[in-house]
Order: structure tokens, then sequence, then C-alpha cells
């Protein structure tokens, strides 16, 4: 019934006839009263809802657990200026790099990923290729102190043939692992002349500084500079004094350097030994062995060239391809016109 | 008049309050109004005075009647008048429609 008259009332107000002006006040007033009473009756049941979860709250003891004290407040305030972030700091640019924890080497970010893959061991063949990598490395660090496995070797013929097949598998497995690294090589080959003028200095600077360091590796017995050259680059640089760890394909150093740090190496040795004339190698054996393994090392290289573009035909366009193809076949033809020369150098020695 | 006016009065409310809860207006105006008022900020600030009572009062004492005693005034008082004016719009425009039927 009200409502009818409270709608009645509204009409009668549009229509607005003077006579009942303040009749309609008194009434308009009484319904906003009305309202106002009813909307305070439902801010009463939020309160009272309010009030009924503060005591539950109370009585189970939850009322103040959100409060801390104030020395903790202050130390965690959140801080709410330009040009700051939330703890107070300026934002600066956080240094991309991260240290591997199973080589502890410092590498780019955006490469960690890939590398602890191969590091660690996640990948297909990688947990082979980390844990030759890191005999090697351990083989290099005590290289003074030559550990008994490595003399066992030297004196065991098959065992270290043996070696050397293995060797070579994973060789030819690591050639199609990576189909990166190979574009990356591919790339750094390109700018051709920049890098032939680096591999002419890099030669003549290790011919003439060549007495002094490779010294240093003298008393690295041939089985351990031959697993380590057959797994790394082994370039020795001019400033560290230590050898280049990366890849055989590794961009910094060229194929010329890496055969010049062979030649000397392997080369040395073997003039050493045949001035010393030690017992316990066989000569003739030996000399199977190391143009044996000079033999793979070449065969890794030629057969590392097209690896990388069949691994990566599938992931990648018909042009590219092509390029590639261009780009190895001349690798390849450089490789095949440098091999033979590379070959009767070492058999001089 | 005062009287008649009150009984007037009373009688309106009631069916007012009727018909809101008969067509579950009301529980869909009580949900509009918490979380306006939840909104706001309304709801903390009561229930820090809702803390500072229990301070007084004592954590085991305290009872329901004291915090509604309490707290429905400044309650009241701390509701935004924007709030207040939605609430009561919505109300006409309720009452309206149900006349019209």
């Amino acid at each position: 019934m009200d409502v009818i008259m409270l709608d009645s009332s509204e009409s009668s107000n549009s229509r607005g006839s003077r006579g009942e002006d303040l009749l309609e006040d008194d009434e308009e007033e009484e319904i906003k009263r009305t309202l106002n009473s009813v909307m305070d009756e439902l801010v009463d049941d939020v309160v009272l809802g309010l009030c009924f979860e503060t005591h539950r709250s109370c009585k189970l003891g939850t009322l103040f657990l959100d409060e801390t004290d104030i020395e903790s407040e202050n130390l965690y305030r959140i801080v709410d200026q330009v040009g700051l972030d939330v703890f107070g700091q300026l934002p600066q640019k956080k240094q991309l790099e991260c240290i591997c924890p199973n080589c502890s080497r410092n590498l780019a970010a955006s490469r960690f990923a890939p590398h602890l893959e191969k590091c660690m061991g996640m990948g297909r063949n990688s947990s082979r290729i980390a844990s030759r990598r890191i005999l090697a490395n351990t083989g290099k660090q005590e290289n003074v102190a030559s550990d008994n496995d490595s003399e066992d070797n030297k004196d065991d013929n098959d065992w270290s043939y043996a070696v050397d097949r293995k060797s070579k598998k994973s060789r030819k497995d690591r050639s199609g692992n990576s189909p990166r690294r190979g574009k990356i090589s591919k790339l750094k080959n390109g700018d051709g002349a920049i890098g032939q003028h680096d591999t002419k200095m890099g030669s003549s600077h290790t011919t003439e500084a060549s007495g002094q360091i490779f010294h240093l590796y003298d008393s690295m017995t041939l089985d351990e500079k031959k697993s380590i050259l057959i797994q790394q680059c082994g370039v020795i640089s001019e400033h560290t004094k230590k050898m280049c760890t990366r890849s055989h394909r590794c961009p910094q150093h060229s194929d010329e350097q890496r055969r010049m740090v062979r030649m000397y190496l392997l080369g040395s040795q073997h003039g050493g030994l045949l001035d010393v004339d030690e017992v316990q190698v066989d000569i003739d054996g030996y000399e199977d062995g190391d143009s044996q393994s000079l033999r793979e090392s070449l065969q890794w290289e030629a057969a590392s060239n097209p690896s990388p573009a069949d691994s990566t035909s599938t992931t990648h366009s018909t042009g590219s391809r092509k390029r590639k193809k261009g780009k190895g076949g001349k690798k390849k033809g450089a490789i095949a016109r440098s091999s033979p020369s590379s070959m009767y150098e070492f058999n001089i020695h | 008049m005062s009287d008649d006016r009150r009984v007037r009065d009373a009688q309106m409310r009631a069916t007012i309050n009727q018909k809101l809860v008969e067509t579950g207006e009301r529980e869909r105006l009580k949900e509009l109004l918490r979380t306006r008022l939840i909104e706001c900020g309304w709801r903390d600030q009561l229930k820090a005075h809702c803390k500072e009572v229990v301070r007084q009062k004592g954590l085991e004492h305290v009872t329901v009647d004291d915090l509604v005693s309490e707290i429905t005034p400044k309650g009241r008082a701390l509701v935004p008048d924007t709030v207040k004016k939605e609430l009561l719009q919505r109300i006409r425009t309720f009452l309206s429609q149900q006349s019209n039927i």
C-alpha cells in the first residue's frame, strides 16, 4: 500500500501542482527518512557481520596475527618513491652472467642453459663429453702429478687403442651434437680476412714464444696431451699461458692455430722422447698411434663440417641451407688443401 | 500527529523490508554494500577500531555486544556519501519497479 503511495507521490511530483508542494515535500522527507532507516539497517547488518568476525578471530587468537613489531615493519617498509623500486634500491642492470656450478666457468646467461645441458650431462651424449672434459681439466691442473691411470694407459697399448677408439666415436657424436655451435663457427669463418690476419699473427707469435710457453706442458705425458687436444681447442693464449678449453670449433682460434699447437705439443714431445730415449715407449707403435691420432683429428675436422648442415636442415629454411652448404664446401676445400701438408710436416718430425 | 506519523513510518518500513526480503533484493543490496565498503576502505578502518576496542576490554573479556555497541555508531558515520547515495538509488528503483508490476 505504502509502496503504491510512494509511487503516486513521485508521479504527482512530476506533475508539479503548486498547492500540494508543501505536502509533497513533507512526504518526500518522510520517504527519505524511511529509506535512510532501511539503509541503516543494511549497514548495521554489515557491521554486525564484522563484529561477529572480529569476535571469532579474537577468541581463536588470530586477531593480532597480522601485526608485526615496529622494527621489522620499518625494515620491510615498501618504498614508494620515484626512481626506486619497492625495496628502495636504484634499479640497476643485473649482470647477465652466471657461474656454472659444475665447472665454475663464467657464462653469459643466454648461453647458460645449453652449457649446463652439456656440462651436467642432461643431454643425449653430453654426459660422456662432460665427464671426459672434466677428466681432461683435472689432468691439466694436476699435470705435474700425473695420476696412475694415465701411466697405466701409457704402458698398455691395447688399452690406449681402445680409449682412442672410444674417443673417436664420441667426437663423431659431438660433431652432430650441437648445431648452434656449428652455426657460430660458421659465422666467424665468414669474416675471413681478419681471421686470417689473426691467424698469421698468432702463429708467428707462437713460434717466437713457443719455447717459453710449451715447456710448461712438457711435464704432461703424451697421452694426457693427446686426450686434452682431442677434446679441446687447446690453443695456448699468450697472455694467460693457458690452453683454450673450448671445443675444436671455438670461434676465437683458427684451425691453423690449432694445428700449430698440436704440432708443437705432440711434435716436441716426440723429439724430446727421442733424445731422452725412454725405454717404456715402443717407437714404432708410438709413431703409429701419433699419425693415427692426427688422421683421426683431421677426419673429425672434415666430418664436422657437413654435419651441422645436416642437423640444422630440419629446422632451417632451404635458403639458409644453401648458404650453409656453400660455406661448408669452401671450408672443406680449405681443409683438404691443408691436410696433406700438415700430415707431411708431421711425418717429417 | 507525530504518533500517527510514527505508526505510518513503521508500517512503511515494514512493508519495504518485507518486499526486499521476499524478492531477495535485500541480500543483493547487502552484498553490494559489503563490496562497496570493502572497496572504499571502510572495513579496514572499522577493523582497526575493533582491535582498539578489543585491546581496551582485554582479549578474554570482550563480547559481541561490546563490539556491536562500540562499533555500530562509528560504522554508520564512516559510510561514504557516495555509497549511501548509490544504495538509496538502488532501493528507490527497486521500489518503483515493484509498484509498477
